[in-house]
């Protein structure tokens, strides 16, 4: 086993990201709670019947048709595909996969557990929007574990290859990153930084945090997992897996953060019982024959008085006439359908970048990973299927239905094969369990980028990391106004943080509430 | 052949009548079984769309978007690494029939004719003298010649055809052995010097359309 990092090395190391004095500036937000986050009360006036054209079932233009519905507006809403709900998708017995080029029809049992959400899949606390339409449209929700410390972390980089628990990882990370901190914590720093009270405080949390010995050093924790006994004997700890190695694997940012709740992940998260797209359904099937399936937008024209939309069904163009328009489309694909926006608009919407992502799934004959101690979470492995996800549902069934690669950000499958995306992640599955390949049955593959009526992922706005630039915020704004107070855009493409549903439900509200003043504001 | 393909999607239909139901109760339709994807990238009745860098289709001459499926298809055009939208199109073509090819050709030729916006400004007058070259295969006003294999230009996407040219000078189109118009194409990219020349020419094509 190799030595540890010395002390000056770490030291090195935190400074190159800022420093311990860094650490201590951001501890200035201490003392202020986040305010909890609570959906919007939607209160539009009612109205007699003007008529709105929402283009798109995305959840944004499920949740406009829903409140416009309840407030006596006529919504017609326009779907390219033959389902509802955009990236909202979840594959069961029987779902075709419309990817242009690779068509796939998913075969696996017709059981309620054995779904797969190809897009949205988890629900934080923290999305009240979301929770509230759950909560009124009666979808039943359950607890999804985002993390087990029981799955695994693999690299071939790390331990020769061979997985090791998350447990043991972050434990040990934990461990080093206590006996660094309080090393350095000790001296003049702290006491001129920090009263004596808290200076016990942070050490004593730095000892229990990292599981250090009296002498404040990390030499192992059973918090690893055992080495042996553990309830009829004394449990005895593993060896420590050595700091230097534990750096072997860039994947420790993501073992180490997964359960932080506040953009999105966390501890608690949720999941619709038998699919995410039991959201979707619990808005369209209300909303019945307002939708129209299989009809693609072709054009769009907005005048002084309201908004035409051409669209095709069934061969034949018809045209919608509307008061208002919602429109979820998205933007990339909104640059190939004929309109009337102004220039600025049409360069902002042009602007929008599609996001790249893709994530595949199978059937498994048994719950192998129960057998590993494992019920639900995430392993993470070195490789462009990245995440191999458990079902935290139906445990001890027969079989369940495993995510085998979730890429965000990479686009890799769009180029490969069928047969190559099966590949790709059945060899890095097998690295983490010998019997993987063995155990896949049917699979299926998304890649959003392909997808019909998609191609692509969420929006990306920002071209570059760190923030968004001063030109990117005014186009953001320019899409935010209503064109000629009746073309509303919608969608997490019309929002800062894309890729959720709490993004894309906000967008709506935000827009309903401009038509709502705009409305209310009309000559009686 | 158009009878054929309808009644073969009669056929899937039927068989999969159920498919595209999440649950029972559920909303939604069948999903479709033809292979008439091209609006999604391509626009609504094939305009182009330049977020997804997918060219016009509309006004495209049947034969030469024949011969291009085909090639796709038989990985002659879209399968250099440095092919990027090339690549991104391949496998939408790999999996066609020639019955399905032969439907999507009579479809986009029931699309009308609309010249693509333009994009660039380049320099006219050094692009029409440029242009002398292509004249001799795609006509003195871009309309194209058939019997050369040569493609209508004018009212193309400019930013489509800038992308090609400098696909053809690099050799990221045309190298393929069996590409023969393909590779004519990349002979004669090489009289245009350097991108400027490429964007020149282009500006000029702009000033052609039908």
């Amino acid at each position: 086993m190799t030595n540890p990092v010395s002390r000056r090395e770490f030291l090195n190391l935190l400074g190159a990201y800022g420093g311990t004095s860094a650490v201590l500036q951001a501890g200035a937000a201490l003392g202020f709670m986040p305010s909890s986050s609570q959906a919007a009360e939607i209160s539009l006036k009612a109205n007699n019947g003007k008529k709105v054209a929402i283009l798109g079932t995305g959840i944004s233009a499920l949740t406009t048709a829903w409140e416009l519905t309840k407030a006596g507006y006529d919504c017609t809403l326009l779907e390219a595909s033959h389902r509802p709900g955009g990236r909202m998708f979840t594959v069961r017995a029987g779902t075709v996969i419309d990817e242009i080029g690779n068509y796939q029809r998913c075969e696996w049992d017709d059981d309620p557990h054995l779904y797969f959400n190809a897009g949205a899949a988890r629900i934080p606390s923290i999305h009240s929007s979301v929770l509230k339409y759950c909560k009124e449209l009666e979808v039943e929700l359950q607890v999804f574990v985002n993390e087990s410390k029981t799955a695994w972390v693999q690299d071939d980089a790390m331990n020769g290859g061979k997985p090791v628990r998350n447990t043991d990882y972050s434990s040990s990370m934990q461990g080093f990153i206590s006996e660094m901190l309080s090393k350095s914590l000790g001296k003049e720093q702290l006491d001129s930084s920090l009263t004596e009270s808290e200076s016990e405080i942070l050490l004593g949390m730095l000892r229990s945090f990292g599981d250090l010995n009296e002498d404040m050093l990390y030499k192992g924790s059973v918090r690893a997992g055992y080495g042996s006994g553990g309830f009829l004997d004394h449990g005895t700890k593993r060896d420590v897996i050595a700091l230097r190695d534990l750096l072997k694997t860039r994947l420790a940012g993501n073992v180490m953060v997964t359960t932080q709740e506040g953009t999105g992940s966390g501890p608690l998260l949720m999941q619709p019982v038998g699919g995410m797209d039991r959201i979707i359904y619990a808005f369209a099937n209300r909303l019945g024959d307002r939708i129209k399936f299989r009809a693609p937008v072709t054009e769009v024209m907005v005048k002084d008085d309201g908004v035409e939309v051409a669209y095709e069904q069934n061969g034949v163009t018809e045209v919608l006439k509307a008061d208002y328009c919602f429109n979820c489309i998205p933007s990339h694909l909104m640059s190939g359908i004929p309109n009337n926006f102004p220039d600025d608009y049409s360069e902002a919407l042009n602007y929008i970048r599609r996001g790249k992502a893709y994530k595949a799934a199978f059937q498994a004959k048994e719950r192998f990973w129960e057998k590993e101690n494992i019920y639900g979470g995430i392993t993470w492995v070195n490789a462009p299927s990245a995440q191999i996800w458990y079902p935290p549902h139906n445990i001890h069934g027969k079989k369940g239905v495993v995510l085998a690669a979730y890429n965000f950000g990479g686009a890799n499958y769009t180029e490969m094969s069928q047969e190559d995306r099966i590949e790709d992640f059945l060899a890095a599955g097998e690295k983490v369990h010998p019997n993987y390949r063995e155990m896949a049955e049917k699979p299926i593959t998304i890649a959003w980028h392909r997808m019909n009526h998609m191609l692509g992922c969420a929006p990306r706005w920002a071209r570059v990391r760190g923030g968004w630039s001063e030109k990117e915020e005014a186009m953001y704004e320019t899409l935010r106004k209503p064109v000629n107070g009746r073309h509303y855009l919608i969608g997490d493409q019309s929002t800062q943080h894309s890729a959720w549903m709490e993004s894309a439900i906000q967008s709506a509200h935000y827009a309903l509430a401009d038509l709502d003043q705009r409305v209310r504001s009309e000559p009686a | 052949m158009k009878k054929l393909i309808t009644a073969t999607t009669v056929v899937l239909s039927a068989l999969c009548s159920t498919v595209s139901l999440a649950a029972e109760g559920d909303v939604g339709v069948e999903a479709s079984m033809d292979d008439r994807y091209c609006t999604t990238c391509h626009g609504a009745e094939g305009i182009g769309n330049i977020a997804i860098e997918a060219p016009r289709l509309a006004g495209m001459e049947a034969w030469y978007l024949k011969r291009q499926l085909e090639n796709f298809r038989a990985g002659i055009r879209g399968t250099h690494a440095e092919d990027i939208q090339g690549i991104a199109m391949q496998p939408m073509a790999a999996k066609l029939s020639d019955e399905s090819i032969d439907d999507i050709v009579g479809w986009v030729g029931e699309w009308e004719y609309v010249a693509a916006e333009i994009t660039v400004d380049g320099n006219v007058n050094q692009g029409r003298t440029a242009y002398q070259s292509c004249a001799s295969c795609h006509g003195a006003n871009a309309e194209g010649n058939e019997a050369l294999g040569a493609p209508a230009l004018a009212g193309q996407n400019d930013w489509y055809m800038i992308t090609q040219i400098k696909n053809f000078r690099a050799g990221f189109r045309g190298a393929h052995s069996e590409d023969t118009y393909g590779s004519q194409m990349l002979a004669m990219s090489k009289t245009l010097r350097d991108d400027q020349a490429v964007i020149n020419v282009v500006s000029y094509i702009n000033t052609l359309q039908k």
